[in-house]
């Protein structure tokens, strides 16, 4: 499978001659019969029974089967394994799922380690819960030595009513003649054509209402270059919106900060695609929308906000000498009222009429395919309006990161932040349209640029912060003292850090800036690659 | 990764007893073991009802690579492989002797299976011949099963002056008591004497009927009977010997 990850866990261990099989079994097809029939031809033993019950678990956007990682929780505790082998990772005993929502609670055993880098701040959504019967047969040589196995398993989805069953051949190595002969038994039984090993999490998934891989946080869409303007950004709105749509209830039942962020970042593209193509809808569809989305943008910032300081509450204590750690505790335990202040607001405004409204007119505005006739701008083949305005933005960004100089204001770094953000959006949106290479070339240099912006930036916000808060602390208390000396000290580590990032600015941006990447913008461009260059001396000369 | 080779001159000493039960222990606790059966009368392999296949003979063994491979066999136990014995394994030192790098092959051969199997244990035949020193060169361990006897002790003693002799660390020996009776005072008398010239791992195993049953039933005694004295014992001596393994 393409799309899956290399898996993360040690691979030294490889399997060999593991062979399997796995077929699953028609509902016509009775299982005894079955079984006395491979034991006319093979000698069988029955080598174990058994019951289980197992609930799956894995984050919205599957960061577990991207990487060929099962993760399930039943009576014996936490197992992690490779989904394609199943071979098992690491156990983890005594801890119940009630008590494990986010990686943290896992305490420190070798499950936390191989999943903390994965999972990160996402929770762990139980996917499904079976209940599997099982039935394994060894199948036996003329020495009585076990040269396979076979495994029937009868799965129940809990809640669906739906099952399945399975039958499945485990080959033991050196043994392969006796695994070819028992597979074609099998097949030749009316069993149907053997599938892959992930057909019962998928069956089960489905269950659950979801499908492997059906959301993810990247944004990427599939536009033709003879599109229209208008029906491109219609087509990248959509999936835009549906974004915020999946988002919204894990938004609303708190799930985990990214429901949040990538809902809020589906906001931010929409704004900037009406604001930087704004001439693709009509003039009337796009102001409306415009304040529609500047709305929804304000809403959900004061909890995103807190939720990126209380993400650092780690980093921030660890800037600190342990003496003065303690003293962040009331400012960490404010930020978590207010943060539930926020997020209380912010599920109110989600539940009000003004939202719905907003929602379900663009949905309807969206989806109705009466977008109006498209003129001028908004009929032209979006290739062509994707390779002016890239191209547009590329030359503001060089031109307004060379007018910095060291001593330019943070707000100078700002703008060039914002804009950016306005470029990256826009080879987001129309990466499609691009060689695959040039476009994540063009994507990758842009954020090393983009990281150290956005650190610059954060570092100012966190320090304007801290200085708000500490204007606000009451002196004679000697708790309040406490706090006073680590807010200190922490603006001291901020300011130390925020001139690092500074200083390493210029160094990012000449990379940026050089010759072969404004190549690469030239050719997305569609231009000579020479003229492209000489194109920008001029406009930067 | 290691390699253990459970070796002692004198034959009957428990050394197949041994290497299969602590591979099985090994595989159990998650491991992935192979146990090659170096031994011609391929005792190891006849525990788990394993033959080797007809093309397979020790030239194809000190060939190495696709010919183990090819002949490496699944047993009954999950993580646990074997490497079949075959007969013509008795002229393996004339098979040996004619090829480069002679003192190495072994160590060479096992080098490529590293990358696959946590342990690796040898199941190696009673002689001291260059099939030995192959073996002791290829060995992370030597692991000693001895009865305590005044025999075994000087085989022992024979076993150190080789190792001096061909180079190879006295370091990388580790002695255990096997088929120890524990009525015997002559037993006790012995390891007590033992003990003040090597030391030995504390987990010994006893004269046990049990154990000698594993030939009716052709499996390991911990997979036959899990909860006997016998399996107890192995279970004691594998967790000590994997102790050491982690030092080491």
């Amino acid at each position: 499978m393409s799309e899956l990850m290399p898996t993360t866990v040690p691979d030294d261990m490889a399997v060999k001659g593991g062979k399997k099989v796995l077929w699953i079994v028609p509902e016509s097809l009775a299982i005894e019969p079955l079984v006395a029939d491979i034991g006319r031809t093979f000698t069988l033993e029955s080598e174990s029974k058994g019951k289980s019950v197992a609930t799956w678990y894995d984050t919205f956007d599957w960061r577990l089967y991207r990487r060929n990682l099962h993760l399930y929780a039943d009576l014996s505790g936490w197992h992690l394994m490779r989904s394609d082998t199943g071979d098992p990772v690491a156990w983890l005993q005594g801890i119940s799922p009630e008590e494990v929502e986010f990686v943290r609670h896992f305490p420190a055993s070798r499950i936390r380690s191989v999943l903390e880098p994965i999972l990160a701040v996402r929770r762990l959504l139980p996917l499904f819960t079976e209940e599997t019967t099982m039935h394994a047969y060894r199948i036996l040589n003329s020495d009585n030595k076990t040269v396979a196995r076979l495994l029937f398993e009868e799965h129940h989805y809990q809640g669906s009513g739906s099952g399945l069953r399975t039958v499945s051949l485990h080959g033991v190595r050196g043994y392969d003649s006796a695994f070819r002969r028992m597979s074609r038994f099998i097949d030749g039984r009316g069993m149907g054509n053997p599938v892959d090993g992930l057909a019962v999490f998928r069956e089960g998934a489905r269950t659950g209402g979801r499908i492997p891989l059906d959301y993810s946080s990247r944004f990427r869409i599939d536009l033709r270059p003879e599109m229209s303007v208008r029906q491109a950004m219609i087509a990248i709105y959509r999936e835009l919106l549906e974004t915020m749509h999946r988002n919204e209830p894990g938004v609303l039942d708190d799930l985990d900060t990214e429901h949040l962020h990538d809902f809020r970042v589906a906001i931010r593209r929409t704004r900037s695609g009406l604001g930087q193509m704004k001439d693709a809808l009509p003039a009337a569809i796009t102001g409306r929308f415009r304040r529609g989305f500047a709305w929804l943008g304000e809403i959900t910032g004061p909890t995103r906000d807190l939720d990126v300081y209380l993400l650092h509450e780690k980093r921030h204590a660890d800037r600190l000498p342990e003496r003065l750690q303690v003293g962040l505790l009331p400012f960490f335990a404010e930020l978590r009222d207010r943060r539930t202040i926020e997020q209380n607001r912010l599920v109110k405004q989600i539940a009000s009429d003004r939202y719905r409204k907003i929602i379900s007119a663009w949905h309807e505005y969206l989806h109705s395919g009466m977008s109006g006739s498209e003129t001028g701008y908004s009929a032209r083949p979006i290739i062509d309006a994707a390779r002016e305005i890239i191209y547009r933005r590329f030359g503001k960004v060089i031109r307004e990161g060379k007018a910095v100089g060291p001593l330019s204001p943070p707000e100078k770094l700002h703008r060039l932040r914002i804009r950016c953000k306005k470029l990256r959006y826009l080879l987001e949106f129309y990466a499609s349209l691009f060689a695959r290479e040039d476009s994540d070339q063009a994507i990758r240099q842009l954020k090393r640029l983009q990281d150290n912006l956005g650190d610059f930036n954060d570092l100012t916000v966190q320090q304007a912060m801290l200085r708000q808060y500490l204007d606000t602390l009451r002196p004679g208390s000697r708790k309040n003292q406490e706090t006073a000396a680590s807010l200190g000290g922490l603006l001291t580590g901020l300011y130390h850090e925020q001139q690092r990032v500074r200083q390493e600015f210029d160094e990012r941006f000449r990379e940026f800036a050089r010759p072969a990447n404004a190549g690469l913008y030239g050719k997305l461009a569609g231009k000579q690659k020479r003229s492209a260059g000489s194109g920008l001396r001029e406009e930067n000369g | 990764m290691s390699v253990i080779a459970v070796y002692n001159i004198k034959g009957g000493v428990g050394k197949t007893a041994t290497a299969v039960n602590l591979s099985y222990l090994a595989a159990a606790d998650g491991e992935k073991t192979l146990l090659c059966d170096m031994d011609p009368q391929g005792s190891s392999s006849y525990y788990f009802r394993i033959r080797s296949d007809k093309k397979f003979n020790a030239e194809k063994l000190l060939k190495g690579g696709k010919h183990i491979d090819r002949s490496i066999r699944g047993t009954d136990f999950p993580n646990l492989d074997l490497l079949p014995a075959d007969f013509s394994y008795r002229n393996m030192d004339i098979a040996l002797d004619d090829m480069k790098k002679s003192r190495q092959r072994i160590r060479r051969i096992i080098k490529p299976l590293r990358s696959e199997y946590k342990r690796v244990f040898l199941d190696c035949p009673p002689n001291i011949t260059l099939l030995s020193e192959n073996i002791f060169h290829a060995a992370d361990c030597i692991l000693v099963p001895l009865i305590p006897t005044t025999l075994s002790l000087l085989a022992l003693r024979q076993l150190y002056g080789f190792l001096d002799e061909i180079g190879e660390k006295r370091s990388k020996v580790l002695v255990f008591f096997s088929m120890v009776e524990k009525r015997k005072k002559m037993h006790w008398d012995m390891m007590r004497e033992l003990i003040k010239e090597k030391e030995c791992l504390p987990a010994l195993i006893p004269f046990l009927a049990d154990i000698e049953k594993m030939g009716l039933f052709r499996r390991p005694v911990n997979a036959m009977l899990p909860n006997s004295v016998a399996a107890g014992a192995y279970a004691d001596l594998w967790r000590e010997l994997k102790k050491r393994l982690e030092r080491q």
